[in-house]
């Protein structure tokens, strides 16, 4: 787990910031984090810094882990950086080689230890310098640094020296002048990119950074991606009677806090197919409709107490009018399906009402086995069950559709490339349903939104059940399907809880971990093996980060 | 060639636009000779922005020499964020105002009307120099290619403004001819852009305007090149010439502030490309004297020039944002903060089947 806490406002020691840009990255680009663990491999890292603090960095399943050390755990690698050495690793302006003083970096390990940790963060360094959240950490505490550690070594002639007070070269006025976070004319917000040289009267680079990080911040596309899709929604849910009774519930779960995995994936698809942003937020609209019409009604199915920290539209409103809030959902996203036609034209609308019949079609059907096992208060015992039911509620709903509707936004019809989406996005998809039940079971409420075990409650049928029932012995089974017989308003929270202890007794909980953590780098495999045919551009980066997204939401 | 339509040929203009010599009143006889002449405006409330360019094209490879392709763009930037921008077929008087047309006294309006096919965008407009051009420059690249260049700032326009609504509007801003023989990918990639001092008296010259250039050759950026001028009172007081400037930038504009134009470039599934940068400064000094300008870009729409040699089409940034001059001038200190536009293009030479570097 992410040491969050110790991260989020404590800037004042190394190893803090080394904990909160962890813990940042894990958030708003997960690739970078992944790609990071990987390299790292089963290495444990000890970091000390030259202010006496000290961190410990290690990877599982894909995450990478950073808390502070003060205990000096085992470890691998031993890496000690003074402040200076500490601050070159994110300054993309400089290479850390040509700028480290002596004593200012030591490393000790193996050989091949120290060539995971020295990939590791070169990575991280290349790869993560240029996201703004990561770089106003490090230049908070840059800055509250004494600034004769920061001096870099005088190296040859300075020709630039000429220049003094207002008459400094291009970089220098942009550098020094006027740095990132002290603009006088920037408008909202710094920015903090690092400043680049075109010409400095001799020689010339292109304004086109070649060097351009594609691993966009996720977190705020995903937000972005939303808020445009919620926006194009309510403009279109009229203003007029009946508010209360209708309209106003039709805007509720809408407007409510979500993480915008399915309007990111559209648009992003739609984008990265050299679509325009309009044509993808139409039909992202539609889709998103659809599915806020099937929440509350699976809410009511359910029984569900709480949505998105909130409670559901049938408790606050009664099962009449959520019912029929759910049914005008529905009613109105196949309205927002057609209004596609004012956008992208007969041909492109057919296609995604083509691809949201199919969605719709997969995910009642992976519905009605779940709900079937549940009503037969059968639990299947092999996880294949698990996965193809899985494949049709989950795989098609929240990834493969929203993928193929942006495409088909973008123009793409071909049903050869359509279906490319489609293992990469199934494997994702259910690494993604078995990371929400997971979380379900061990995720805080207020970070996750529903109600703590209201799985076990409802009695959904998850892999950490499956898991449980494969491999528990006959009592312990007999026991468990009691407590699955019982309707969710007669079951008390502490059989819930009982549930919850055997699986971690049985290991079903770790071993759902490893199963969605494997899905999801085979997702991560299929997507580029698959997908080499959309251009590298952000917005493919961004589908990028959504294949590694599920490996590292914290747990 | 390139798959979009021009308005249709045209034969040479009888008369001038400007005197024999870097830009010769001569016709057009390579498919890639061209000749431009561009317009750029800011209100001086700060809110409107236009930007338009009517270019000639030299004659097809099956066309008699003399052959000219005439096309027109118009783009208007509202104070919401907003591009309007015709199609590349927007009709103006023929031939269309310039500066450069002799004899042009001061203080002499006369009329520019751009409008789209569609009616709209449009503007009607009457403009007046109030100010002297600059020496014309030139770069030469790729063995035969060459862009000669001259601009004029302080040229004020008051008319009307079409979009969707008919506005009165009040503009400064500087005109610019262009004439040239090049391919879009051997040109590489190019930043321009104006600043005036919009305070002041309307009537008179700007107090200070600057106009720089840096041009990237993409077949040889040793060959690359760069310029500020500087004007004071409607005359130019420096050219800081390419060893004395330097320019550099600082982050890139949110692709959510960037409008494709013309509207037709979207049918045409135009690959993406670098997102235009948002900060730039430039500095330049000779002897004591010294000039920064710092930009900080707003909005921006993307021009699809479609390219006659390469895959990749040639796009234009227009970013229009805030911007600081100051400086020191034969002793005489100086600091305004306006706006600007500036132009970030680039993007054909990414494409390895174009260039025509070869081209006698």
């Amino acid at each position: 787990m992410h040491d969050i806490k110790t991260g989020s406002k404590l800037r004042n020691s190394a190893a803090s910031v080394m904990i909160e840009t962890i813990a940042t990255l894990s958030r708003h680009a997960p690739a970078i984090t992944a790609a990071a663990a990987r390299e790292l491999g089963n290495v444990q890292l000890h970091l000390s810094f030259g202010d006496g603090s000290r961190a410990l960095l290690t990877a599982a399943n894909s995450v990478l882990t950073s808390r502070s050390d003060p205990d000096a755990a085992p470890y691998d690698v031993d890496v000690h950086f003074d402040d200076r050495a500490l601050t070159l690793l994110f300054d993309a302006a400089a290479r850390p080689a040509d700028q480290t003083l002596e004593n200012s970096l030591d490393m000790r390990g193996t050989r091949d230890d120290l060539l995971a940790v020295w990939r590791c963060f070169r990575l991280l360094s290349q790869r993560a310098s240029g996201l703004r959240l990561v770089q106003a950490i490090w230049s908070a505490y840059r800055d509250n640094l004494p600034k004769q550690a920061l001096i870099p070594p005088k190296i040859g002639p300075d020709r630039s020296a000429d220049w003094d007070a207002p008459k400094w070269p291009a970089l220098q006025w942009l550098e020094q002048r006027h740095p990132a976070a002290t603009d006088l004319i920037t408008r909202s917000e710094p920015v903090l990119a690092p400043a680049r040289s075109l010409w400095n009267g001799v020689s010339s680079d292109s304004w086109q950074d070649s060097t351009a990080i594609f691993d966009n911040d996720l977190h705020l596309t995903m937000q972005r991606c939303k808020a445009r899709v919620v926006a194009d929604i309510l403009a279109l849910i009229p203003t007029k009677p009946p508010q209360r009774d209708l309209y106003a519930l039709m805007k509720d779960y809408v407007t409510r806090e979500g993480k915008g995995l399915r309007p990111t994936l559209v648009i992003s698809t739609c984008l990265a197919l050299g679509g325009k942003l309009e044509d993808g937020v139409r039909a992202a609209a539609a889709l998103e409709m659809f599915h806020n019409g099937f929440l509350v009604h699976d809410d009511i199915a359910d029984e569900s107490t709480h949505r998105r920290g909130l409670p559901t539209l049938h408790e606050a409103h009664g099962i009449g009018l959520a019912v029929n809030a759910g049914d005008a959902m529905h009613l109105f996203a196949v309205d927002m399906t057609l209004s596609n036609l004012a956008t992208v034209g007969l041909a492109r609308t057919l296609g995604i009402i083509h691809e949201i019949l199919h969605m719709c079609r997969e995910t009642v059907e992976g519905q009605a086995v779940e709900l079937g096992w549940i009503r037969r208060n059968f639990v299947p015992s092999r996880d294949a069950d698990y996965s193809r039911m899985s494949t049709k509620k989950t795989g098609w709903y929240t990834c493969i559709s929203p993928c193929r509707v942006g495409a088909v936004a973008a123009g793409v019809t071909d049903p050869a490339l359509l279906n490319r989406f489609n293992e990469a996005f199934r494997m994702t998809g259910i690494a993604f349903q078995i990371q929400d039940d997971v979380l379900n079971l061990i995720g805080e409420t207020d970070l996750y939104g529903k109600e703590a075990l209201g799985d076990l409650l409802e009695g959904k049928r998850t892999i950490m059940m499956i898991h449980l029932f494969r491999g528990a012995s006959q009592a312990l089974r007999d026991r468990m399907t009691a407590i699955n017989a019982l309707p969710r308003l007669q079951k008390p929270f502490a059989m819930a809880q009982e549930m919850l202890a055997a699986m971690n007794d049985a290991g079903s909980v770790d071993y759902a971990i490893k199963v969605a953590d494997k899905l999801a780098n085979q997702g991560v495999y299929r997507f580029e093996a698959d997908l080499g045919f959309i251009p590298e551009n952000p917005a493919k980066a961004v589908l990028r980060q959504v294949s590694n997204y599920v490996t590292t939401r914290a747990l | 060639m390139a798959s979009f339509r021009y308005t249709g040929p045209v034969s040479a203009p009888p008369s001038g636009l400007g005197p024999a010599g870097p830009f010769p009143n001569a016709p057009l006889t390579d498919p890639l000779d061209r000749r431009w002449l561009h317009y750029a405006f800011l209100s001086r409330d700060g809110r409107r922005a236009m930007v338009a360019n009517a270019s000639w094209l030299g004659p097809a490879e099956d066309e008699p020499a003399g052959t000219e392709h005439f096309a027109t763009i118009l783009l208007l930037h509202d104070g919401t964020g907003a591009w309007q921008s015709s199609q590349f077929n927007a009709t103006t008087e023929r031939p269309p105002w310039s500066a450069f047309m002799r004899p042009f006294p001061h203080g002499q309006p006369r009329p520019l009307t751009i409008r789209s096919a569609n009616g709209q965008p449009a503007v009607s407009l009457s403009l007046t120099r109030t100010s002297r051009p600059c020496t014309s420059q030139s770069a030469f690249f790729a063995r035969h290619q060459h862009l000669r260049w001259q601009s004029e700032t302080g040229v004020t326009a008051v008319g009307d403004w079409h979009t969707g609504m008919t506005e009165r509007v009040d503009l400064v801003g500087y005109h610019e001819r262009v004439r040239g023989r090049w391919c879009w990918p051997d040109l590489g990639e190019w930043v321009f852009g104006f600043a005036n001092d919009m305070g002041g008296d309307p009537a008179k010259p700007p107090e200070w305007a600057g106009v720089f250039t840096f041009i990237r050759p993409s077949t040889d950026p040793t060959e690359a090149t760069a310029s500020f001028m500087l004007w004071h009172n409607g005359a130019m007081r420096r050219h800081f010439p390419r060893r004395c400037v330097s320019f550099a930038t600082r982050g890139t504009l949110d692709p959510d502030r960037i409008t494709i134009a013309p509207p037709f470039a979207q049918l045409l599934g135009t690959p993406p490309m670098a997102l235009p940068p948002r900060r730039l400064a430039i500095t330049a000094r000779q002897g004591d004297d010294w000039v920064a300008l710092d930009f900080d870009g707003e909005d921006a729409a993307r021009i699809v020039i479609p390219s006659e040699t390469s895959l990749n089409a040639f796009s234009v940034h227009e970013v229009v944002g805030t911007c600081q001059l100051s400086g020191l001038i034969g002793g005489q200190k100086f600091s305004v903060e306006t706006r600007g536009i500036v132009e970030f293009a680039g993007g054909a030479q990414n494409d390895s089947q174009g260039g025509v570097t070869d081209h006698a």
